[in-house]
């Protein structure tokens, strides 16, 4: 046995090798008395003779230390290269052992496959969204700001406000504004609608990302007056639509209708404020109403040495100063400062990624623990292994080493596998998630992500490795018993292969916390899952089903509002005349097609004493065939109708409102026939009221809501809404050639079924259901398997007890229902340990519930249910065997 | 050469490897056979063996054990190692091509340019 005699050559060592120290002054004191007893043997004197060995010798001390130096440093090095090839060594035989015991090296590296693979994908939704800088220059020091209405809801910033702000600011050193538009591209392959934005010749500079061709705007352009017809593309634009064309600065673009130069091309990746293809100048201007003008808002990097607060405390005082200087316009509201990140993760997005990176803790302790028990079950059987192993000179440090090792392989092995379950998890991921996370379309498995499912793996196999390896160490520490006399521990261990009791109840532990565990998360899934089931079947107020929908931008310069109004009439028209359409409308905000429009409203005759006290409803304009295509009914009064659109501009307007805003406009009296006054001082007529309709948030109550005639609005920028009798989807080309043919250079944009606007709108929570999902499944697989092996390893070790008991005439369906009632007994405990802990923190989740009780005793119940049926499954078989067991060679198994 | 220190760099370890190469021997054996050897005309430190001896060891040119001396006590054995070995036969070409050098220099005719 080539062990043994390492082990022998190694102790030798051990126990003879000198310290440095003796080792030197042995040497040199030998060599001395040696010459020396070799000169008094020549007849020297002795006196004589020590002092000529001496001057032959040189200095002791001097040559000493010299040696004691140069040895230190050659043991130092030796130590190195000996833990390496130690290393080197217990990988293999580690790896041999793994290879001995295949059924169990796959149930721990399933599991931690399960573990780490989840981790490192939720890890990498992190990354992607929370971790990860956004690629600017020193993204921390920006920040975006909006104004903040009376009721402090944040708002887009008005023109002038947004001069004064950028005129008054020390705290940022620089600011810029910019709003979404889209634009109409005209090109070869036909008319196509951009996402465009308009931004100041600040905006670039703030960002500090410069254009890889050209330049940006200057100030002149983006002033008032100044030449407008300059464009910046983005690469992506340049490469699809010009082919990368190098000479691009020297071409002109037709964007609505009007030839703008393009100066310039920003790098690939460059995004803000979101998908944007093309950046044209804005040009604020102090002339235009304070309350009307709007953009989308403000970016600033803060100055040298300015924090976050200064500059919200200074904007707050700005905003005031603004307040008293426009009564009229600015009264309560204010500037709401927040970091750049806050453009693209909201903070209740936060808290759910930061749900989820709690989650999959809790999944990966769960794994620890799972295989932390079955490597525990395992070390019984190893005991005189590691026992040989101590009396051939290995120390307590060596022996816990070689198992940590073991542990790390494992759970290297068991990353392996999990970083690949995981490389097919994160486009899954990608896709479901990245419509109601912008940012997570940015997530991969790259270095970062890798190196986190590395440290991962490591820190894993060391956290489940220890309670083993600590045990057999203890177990293996006879060896130093037997030196310190206090018994022949080894020999004894030897000859019985004795058990440590506390194995057993180590175990139970870890196996009651694994199902507490399993029992925490699969309530939190069951909650959002059942939150989900509710959100998917509430009522919209209107349906989606069948609707086709697609946007339209009329450029301003080409339509005046009259010829607004015809386009739109005409098109209605001519699509209502195609076969398969049912009903046709237009909005200017379709469900959930992004977006809001508000307006203070309130009854005639009680009107608060300041307007800017006035409820606020969304307002929408809608042709008349809306209201059928979307299937919202009419409760009273009537539609729009000719008598609408004829009434002379200037008289007074008449108002379709949504039912919630009938209600609590009048709450005892009808509305039709009743008069509103409107935050603009106008006062309308209440002529219908209809269903009400959730259109901006599937899980939020449908807003008040006013529906203008369009007819008198004439809104340049509109969306489709076409019911068909069939698949919607199928009038696409139809809808297309019909706005053609009244303008062949007005492109439709996101033609979709309405649907598709609606399945958006549910993306984030779906994704929420979808990760819970994973992880409750993984929760109760891991459950099932810890369930399992304990009771398994639990029977195998009971072998003889079990034998003794058949051999006695025990039933065999007693000892069947013994061993379940153990694993039911364990799992009750854990089901009840997590039920407790379930029903204290299951708070954190009622942000991200849906008309759910976090508390909700259904939910509880089932989780409890499914968990015993699975522990019981769990037992059947280990018992079943232990049923059939042979009596006689049960007892002979030891 | 009368200053030990002056020693030409390293040249104290070739010559403990080419003592080793004939077996293993202990610090005071290897003296003794320098100084039969003629090595008293380089004037060393019987002292300054050790640390070459520590530092051949930290190369791994030569190995250490423990065993009994021919006076039955406990002493460090030196050993060369197979590194130690092809170490002393590329030292000993080196010194062979210097020394040649060097002589031919030494020895050259003064007319000789």
């Amino acid at each position: 046995m080539p062990e043994l005699g390492r082990f022998a050559r190694e102790l030798r060592a051990l126990l003879w090798k000198p310290t440095v120290e003796r080792e030197v002054d042995d040497e040199l004191a030998h060599h001395l008395e040696r010459l020396e007893a070799e000169l008094r043997a020549r007849g020297v004197a002795p006196a004589e003779a020590r002092a000529q060995a001496r001057a032959r010798f040189g200095d002791p001390a001097r040559i000493g230390a010299e040696c004691r130096e140069i040895g230190r440093s050659r043991d130092r090095a030796y130590r190195r290269t000996r833990w390496l090839e130690e290393l080197a060594q217990d990988a293999r035989y580690a790896l041999r052992q793994l290879r001995a015991s295949p059924r169990f090296t796959l149930v721990a590296v399933l599991t931690l496959a399960i573990g780490l693979g989840a981790s490192t994908t939720i890890f990498g939704i992190a990354d992607a969204v929370l971790l990860r800088p956004l690629p600017f220059l020193e993204p921390d020091r920006l920040a975006i700001v909006w104004e903040e209405t009376p009721s402090r809801q944040a708002f887009s910033v008005s023109e002038p406000n947004y001069l004064d702000w950028a005129a008054r600011t020390r705290r940022f050193s620089r600011v810029a504004a910019f709003a979404g538009r889209t634009a109409n591209l005209m090109s070869d392959a036909g008319p196509e609608q951009l996402v465009g934005a308009g931004a100041t010749h600040g905006f670039f500079p703030v960002l500090g990302v410069a254009p890889i061709l050209g330049r940006t705007f200057t100030p002149e352009e983006t002033a008032p007056g100044g030449d407008q017809r300059v464009a910046v593309l983005s690469h992506d634009l340049w490469q699809q639509r010009f082919a990368g064309d190098p000479r691009i600065l020297e071409r002109t673009v037709q964007l609505d209708g009007v030839r703008y130069r393009v100066i310039g091309v920003m790098p690939r990746g460059f995004d803000f404020p979101g998908q944007v293809q093309v950046w044209t100048p804005l040009a604020p201007s102090m002339s235009w109403p304070r309350a009307d003008r709007r953009m989308d808002a403000m970016i600033g990097r803060l100055a040298p040495g300015a924090t976050e607060e200064q500059a919200r405390r200074e904007l707050s005082a700005i905003a005031a100063q603004l307040a008293r200087d426009h009564p009229t316009s600015n009264t309560d509201w204010g500037a709401r400062v927040r970091p750049l990140t806050e453009w693209y993760v909201s903070p209740e997005m936060r808290a759910r990624v930061v749900t989820l990176l709690v989650a999959v803790g809790l999944l990966l302790a769960m794994a620890c623990a799972n295989v932390a028990s079955l490597l525990l079950a395992r070390a019984t059987a190893r005991e005189r292994q590691m026992a040989v192993r101590a009396a051939l000179g290995a120390g307590r440090g060596r022996i816990v080493r070689q198992l940590l090792t073991e542990s790390v392989l494992l759970s290297l092995l068991g990353g392996a596998v999990g970083v690949a379950l995981s490389a097919a998890a994160v486009p899954l991921v990608r896709r479901t998630g990245s419509a109601a996370i912008p940012l997570l379309s940015t997530m991969r498995l790259d270095w970062r992500v890798l190196g986190f499912a590395l440290a991962a793996c490591v820190v894993t196999g060391l956290v489940f490795g220890l309670a083993p390896a600590a045990r057999l160490a203890r177990a293996a520490s006879p060896s130093r018993r037997a030196r310190t006399g206090t018994g022949p521990a080894l020999h004894a261990l030897l000859r019985s292969g004795t058990r440590l009791a506390d194995a057993g109840a180590m175990r139970n532990v870890l196996i009651v916390g694994s199902v507490a565990l399993a029992t925490l998360m699969l309530v939190s899934a069951g909650l959002v899952g059942g939150s989900f089931l509710r959100l998917m079947r509430v009522d919209l107020g209107f349906s989606s089903e069948q609707v086709l929908t697609g946007s339209i931008v009329l450029p301003e310069d080409r339509y005046q509002p009259a010829q607004v109004v015809a386009f739109f009439d005409q098109l209605t028209e001519r699509l209502r005349g195609l076969p398969g359409v049912r009903a046709v409308g237009a909005t200017n905000i379709a469900p959930y097609g992004g977006g809001n429009t508000a307006m203070g409203w309130a009854a005639l005759g009680r009107e608060p004493a300041n307007r800017s006290e006035y409820p606020i409803a969304s307002w929408r304009a809608v042709t008349t065939g809306y209201f059928p295509a979307l299937g919202i009914t009419l409760r009273q009064g009537r539609l729009y109708d000719a008598s609408d659109a004829s009434a002379p501009r200037g008289s007074e307007r008449t108002l379709v409102i949504s039912e919630t805003l009938a209600r609590r406009a009048w709450p005892n009296a009808p509305a039709v026939g009743q008069r509103l006054r409107l935050g603009n001082g106008q006062t309308a007529r209440v002529i219908g009221v209809v269903s009400d309709a959730r259109l901006l948030a599937v899980d939020s109550a449908p807003a008040p809501t006013i529906y203008f005639s369009q007819s008198r609005f004439a809104f340049p920028s509109m969306w489709l809404t076409i019911r068909a009798t069939g698949d919607a989807a199928a009038l696409t080309a139809a809808v297309r050639r019909e706005v053609a043919a009244l303008d062949p250079t007005l492109p439709v944009a996101r033609v979709q079924p309405l649907a598709q606007l609606v399945s958006d709108a549910t993306a984030q929570p779906r994704l929420t259901v979808l990760v819970f999902g994973l992880f409750a499944t993984a929760a109760l697989a891991l459950a099932a398997v810890g369930l399992y092996g304990l009771i398994a390893f639990g029977v195998a070790q009971r072998t003889r007890e079990i034998g003794v008991q058949l051999a006695l005439g025990a039933q065999p369906r007693r000892v069947v229902r013994g061993v379940l009632a153990r694993g039911v007994r364990l799992a009750v405990v854990g089901v009840v340990i997590g039920g407790a802990g379930a029903y204290v923190t299951a708070g954190a989740l009622r942000a991200i519930l849906f008309q759910t009780e976090p508390t909700d005793p259904l939910t509880f119940a089932a989780v409890g249910a499914v968990l015993l049926l699975v522990a019981g499954a769990a037992s059947v078989g280990p018992a079943r065997r232990a049923a059939r067991l042979d009596p006689v060679l049960a007892l002979r198994s030891e | 050469m009368a200053d030990p220190t002056e020693l030409l760099h390293g040249t104290l370890d070739t010559l403990v490897l080419k003592t080793l190469a004939w077996g293993p021997r202990h610090g005071y054996a290897i003296a003794r056979w320098l100084e039969a050897m003629g090595a008293d005309a380089l004037r060393i430190e019987e002292g300054s063996l050790y640390p070459a001896l520590y530092r051949l060891e930290r190369r791994g040119w030569i190995a250490a054990e423990w065993g009994l001396s021919e006076t039955r006590r406990r002493v460090k054995l030196y050993q060369l190692t197979d590194e130690g070995r092809a170490r002393l036969a590329v030292e000993t070409a080196q010194w062979s091509r210097f020394a040649d050098a060097v002589g031919r220099i030494l020895h050259a005719p003064i007319d000789a340019t």
